[in-house]
């Protein structure tokens, strides 16, 4: 019998539910949707199958195209709704196109991950530039910042390769997860399982000072223009961004 | 003087020069700090909407010369500073271990002679490269009249170099520079590009021009340009609106910086580059200068409306990228993507390629977006002009005022 419309279960890691979707794929499965176990709510005429463990996906690896995985892996960190719908349709005609699957645009499923992959991306892009380090006496650097999607990942193997010789934490306020870096590993947490207490010295005030003068002095006052400011560095990214807290405390965004 | 004293002085004199790009560079962090980023970084953006990527400051304000235009010339009564190397290596590590800035830029006044100043700037990277272990941006600025080997010595430490033409005429330079000569930064870029490689100035060398100074027309000005990328190879060229710091019988009195005139500028620039256009397809000695209303390429389009409209499907690249609205990234997409099908207008779309000035001019399938007959130059040219905001118009109009005065 042919097993459509069931509502699969994945335990949210992306492992997990490129195990499931391979597995979809070569039993001829069509789901009706695949959702988190942690996010799934029971209702009566859905009956949800758990999540598939030990599927076997080297073969069907070996039959993608890289850059299908690649933009399937950017897709799986957006907050889009259904996104794992997405990466299935998306994985199923990645095996039937193979490299050209990128310019079929005019595929659904193809034309919407390859914006979330734009869309993801481009914030990562954003935050590598706006992110702000603060450093304790004890030279340990930290920094906050607030993202749509799950950035955290792509953003730390930036600061590995950037600053190896540094001790850092990077967290993301939104989903209270953060990455400490011990010159040499990353390590993933839950904000939860770490008490972080931070004291900033007089000297990493007179460096912040020095940056702010920087800032202000460099732009020209002849060619003011504030609405491109805004359009290059939106207000969501302004408190987490050093120079513009004080913009942000004043403006009435908060 | 303080530190933040003399940042204030050092950052406010080099705000006048237009780059901040920090792309073209992958070089690898060496057991130290610091990598390049090839597409470039920006890492803030300040009031004036322009990016701010390096930490672009001078060295000293001080200088031997008394260029008309700048601020920082002789005769100009104002505070003089001086950092030292040390002090610019360790704001440097310290503003880029806090991901503020992607690398530095650093330029100079010219104190004593051109070789004294360069060896100096030179001492200050070199600390950076080799004390500090920086693999981070670093643009440097060449001073003009500087050794050969000193040209050398620093192109093996730096990322970018550039010289800066300022002038796109002789008779400009003669007039406001008259301690600088063009032939100086010819050698200079001439020496670059002959020294190029993975080791020497990876992401290449540039040079900028200061607009509306001198009475050049846009056509002097871009055929200068198009003739320093083909001498030369450099990256970029980059355009300064005239800001007037200085009072000068030979300098224009203007009070707005013609900001309009040096986006159309960036924009033909851009087509020469990488849309395969000829200066003299965009501009002629009857007209030598840009439509202040339209963007060149529309303007172009506009005057070549015969050749219109393009059918998408059928287009080769090069008559793709011609089309208003189409660039390069666009382009590529539409011609991968038209084996598997044929594109319709919700296809365009979908790719993400913006149709707001390219559907006047093209074709999908046979088929205008709107009907046949609204294919007419005045239809098109007043919708392409009535999408800007009426307040840009407003702008616009006071700015096309002031040029026909100049």
């Amino acid at each position: 019998m042919m097993e459509t419309n069931f509502t699969y279960l994945y335990d949210g890691t992306w492992e997990n539910l490129i195990e499931l979707i391979f597995w979809l794929i070569k039993e001829k499965r069509k789901p009706l949707e695949i959702i988190e176990e942690e996010k799934y709510e029971p209702t009566l005429f859905n009956m949800p199958i758990k999540p598939i463990r030990n599927g076997n996906t080297k073969d069907m690896e070996k039959r993608m195209p890289r850059e299908s995985l690649r933009i399937a892996y950017y897709v799986f960190l957006s907050n889009k709704k259904n996104k794992e719908l997405i990466i299935y349709y998306f994985l199923l005609n990645s095996l039937k196109y193979q490299h050209q699957i990128i310019y079929m645009r005019n595929l659904k499923c193809v034309n919407e991950a390859l914006n979330i992959q734009k869309r993801v991306s481009r914030e990562a892009h954003k935050w590598k530039g706006f992110l702000r380090f603060k450093e304790t006496k004890n030279h340990f650097l930290y920094a906050e910042f607030n993202a749509d999607n799950n950035i955290l990942g792509i953003l730390a193997k930036h600061f590995q390769k950037r600053l190896p010789k540094e001790y850092w934490l990077i967290k993301d306020q939104t989903r209270d997860i953060l990455c400490i870096y011990d010159q040499k590993n990353l390590h993933f947490l839950e904000s939860k399982d770490l008490t972080i207490n931070l004291k900033i010295e007089k000297e990493e005030i007179e460096t912040e000072e020095l940056w702010k003068t920087f800032f202000q002095t460099i732009a020209i006052k002849e060619r003011l223009n504030r609405k491109c400011q805004q359009n290059f560095m939106p207000k969501k990214y302004w408190q987490n961004i050093l120079e513009m807290e004080d913009t942000y405390e004043k403006s009435d965004y908060r | 003087m303080t530190l933040k004293e003399k940042l204030e002085i050092l950052a406010d004199s080099a705000k006048y020069d237009a780059s901040c790009s920090s792309s073209g560079s992958s070089r690898e962090n060496k057991n130290g700090i610091g990598n390049g980023s090839i597409s470039g970084i920006c890492h803030s953006f300040s009031s004036d909407g322009r990016c701010i990527s390096l930490l672009k400051i001078l060295m000293t304000n001080c200088c031997i010369y008394n260029c008309k235009y700048c601020i920082n010339r002789k005769s100009n009564q104002v505070k003089r500073a001086i950092f030292t190397p040390e002090e610019i290596a360790s704001i440097t590590m310290n503003f880029y271990k806090r991901n503020y800035i992607e690398g530095l830029f650093l330029s100079s006044g010219i104190l004593k002679s051109p070789d004294y100043t360069m060896e100096k700037m030179i001492e200050t990277i070199y600390l950076l490269r080799n004390k500090y272990h920086f693999n981070g941006y670093i643009h440097a600025k060449v001073i003009p009249g500087a050794s050969e080997y000193l040209i050398q010595k620093l192109g093996l430490l730096v990322d970018r170099l550039s010289a800066n033409i300022e002038l796109p005429t002789e008779n400009g330079l003669t007039l406001l520079a008259p301690d600088k000569n063009s032939s100086k930064v010819a050698e200079i870029m001439e020496y670059v590009k002959k020294k190029k490689s993975k080791v020497f100035t990876p992401a290449g060398q540039s040079t900028q021009m200061i607009i509306g100074a001198t009475n050049e027309t846009d056509l002097d000005i871009l055929e200068k340009s198009s003739s320093l990328y083909d001498s030369y190879k450099l990256k970029r060229v980059f355009y300064s609106a005239y800001i007037s710091v200085n009072k000068d019988k030979n300098l224009p009195t203007i009070k707005i910086p013609p900001l309009k005139r040096e986006n159309r500028l960036y924009q033909a620039d851009w087509l020469l580059r990488y849309y395969n256009f000829k200066v003299k397809d965009l501009l002629e000695k009857e007209n030598p200068n840009f439509n202040i209303l339209l963007d060149p390429k529309a303007d172009w389009a506009l005057r070549h409306l015969d050749e219109f409209p393009k059918e998408i499907n059928k287009a080769s690249y090069y008559e793709l990228v011609k089309i208003p609205g189409i660039g390069p990234t666009s382009a590529k997409k539409i011609v991968s993507s038209r084996k598997f099908f044929t594109i319709q207008f919700s296809d365009l779309k979908k790719m993400g390629i913006s149709l707001k000035r390219a559907k006047y001019f093209i074709l999908c399938d046979g088929k205008y977006f709107a009907n046949s007959s609204c294919f007419r130059k005045s239809f098109i040219t007043n919708n392409l002009i009535l999408e800007e905001k009426p307040k840009e118009i407003e702008k616009r109009t006071q700015l096309s005022l002031f040029y026909d005065g100049n």
